[in-house]
């Protein structure tokens, strides 16, 4: 934890983080924490004149038929996958039930990984309340994503399943530290980075939480990468090789869901 | 009004209440469960031993997912206590996780006390002293051991 060295007595923490809070406010303002489907190319109007990017859209936009914006919070990732993952649930009952299972099981398995079980039921238990919501026997599919969506813009209810799924990130790369220690830059040890980069609202994802997420989950995920490079979108599965069932746009610092035509 | 906030932190309560560690205790102020007030006693074998030291604790509706706002009311010499009795701690701070509860947060503030972290300094007379002169650290730490007998 290195701070600026400061000798005038002023709490300066609280200024930086007072400031911070005016910023993310300006964003909750004005973005939803999930919008509605979009057509792909409502991007064009971010890149006016651009022709990499213009391109690029074109490329997407012959790939995909929507595109459903999420907040950027820092959060993006790990709110844009939960979604996109339970909305395609809905229409696949097999898979729910899978995944309800899993998801029943995986507070005892990260309590015994050494979480505080008092703290962890309370975001267990709010994650399996939305997962129960959406399940695909409790109406029609159209009226289970709307359900979806209603929650998933609830602030209380959207925060809680972004933690409960930062809290299974950091299990796995606990539970698999040997092997996630090699994707750490820097000096961190697991455990630092863990706390600091992982559990954390408001952290932003990286390639690592995605596939300890990825691998926990037993989910496959497709990224479609738009940057200045090349002229086309760059798909990348995780982990590789596996089915993707999650469909993310990812553009330098945030993510957003994909509807494949 | 029930928000995740408040149902969480009425959960806090109770297990502080059923289950509270040793040295620290906490309570919602009598009509605000966004505001408590806390208390952490001077850990044994270091100069804040016998010491009442008096905190607010200030909770949004973001909490857990953001850490409260903590403060000292009793006046405290200590390197990462800024004047106004902000207190610079990690976990409050980047590397808050919402797996901390209200017990969790006490219990971290009271080890500060016992290990200071010199390198982080929020009143750097503290800091200096600390590291090199620990006798006349540890004078002014009594004096606001005594101080908080009265307070």
């Amino acid at each position: 934890m290195d701070k600026i060295e400061q000798n005038d007595g002023t709490n300066r923490d609280e200024l930086i983080m007072q400031q911070q809070r005016e910023i993310e406010k300006e964003i909750s303002d004005s973005t939803p924490l999930v919008s509605e489907q979009l057509p792909i190319t409502c991007l064009n109007a971010e890149y006016l004149g651009d022709e990499v990017f213009t391109s690029k859209i074109q490329d997407l936009a012959g790939k995909y038929k929507f595109l459903r914006r999420t907040r950027p919070d820092g959060n993006c990732f790990f709110r844009a996958f939960a979604y996109a993952y339970l909305e395609h649930l809905i229409s696949n009952k097999d898979e729910y039930l899978r995944f309800k299972d899993l998801a029943e099981k995986s507070k005892d398995k990260l309590v015994q990984l050494g979480f505080p079980s008092f703290t962890l039921e309370d975001f267990h238990d709010t994650f399996m309340e939305v997962v129960k919501r959406v399940d695909p026997a409790s109406g029609s599919t159209d009226q289970v994503c709307d359900e979806l969506h209603k929650v998933f813009n609830e602030q209380g209810y959207s925060d809680y399943v972004v933690v409960y799924l930062r809290l299974l990130t950091s299990g796995k790369l606990q539970e698999e530290a040997d092997f996630y220690q090699h994707f750490i830059e820097g000096n961190f040890t697991i455990e630092e980075f863990r706390h600091q980069e992982v559990e954390p609202m408001y952290k932003e994802s990286d390639h690592i939480h995605i596939i300890a997420l990825c691998t926990a989950l037993g989910v496959g995920v497709r990224v479609e990468y738009m940057d200045r490079g090349d002229t086309h979108v760059k798909a990348h599965d995780f982990p590789e090789g596996s089915t993707p069932k999650v469909f993310l746009i990812y553009r330098p610092g945030h993510y957003d869901i994909l509807y494949p035509n | 009004m029930s928000t995740p906030a408040r149902r969480r932190l009425m959960r806090d309560f109770k297990r502080l209440q059923e289950d509270p560690p040793t040295g620290v205790s906490g309570a919602p102020t009598d009509n605000n469960i966004m505001i408590w007030n806390a208390v952490i006693f001077g850990p044994h074998d270091t100069p804040f031993e016998d010491g009442t030291f008096k905190l607010t604790i200030e909770f949004t509706e973001e909490y857990p997912n953001k850490p409260p706002t903590v403060r000292f009311v009793s006046k405290v010499f200590h390197p990462n206590v800024y004047a106004d009795g902000g207190i610079c701690l990690d976990i409050l701070q980047n590397r808050w996780s919402p797996t901390y509860d209200v017990s969790a947060i006490l219990t971290s503030i009271q080890s500060l006390l016992s290990d200071p972290n010199p390198n982080s300094p929020a009143n750097s007379t503290a800091a200096q002293l600390y590291k090199e002169n620990r006798r006349e650290y540890e004078k002014r730490v009594k004096a606001c051991v005594e101080q908080s007998f009265i307070d």
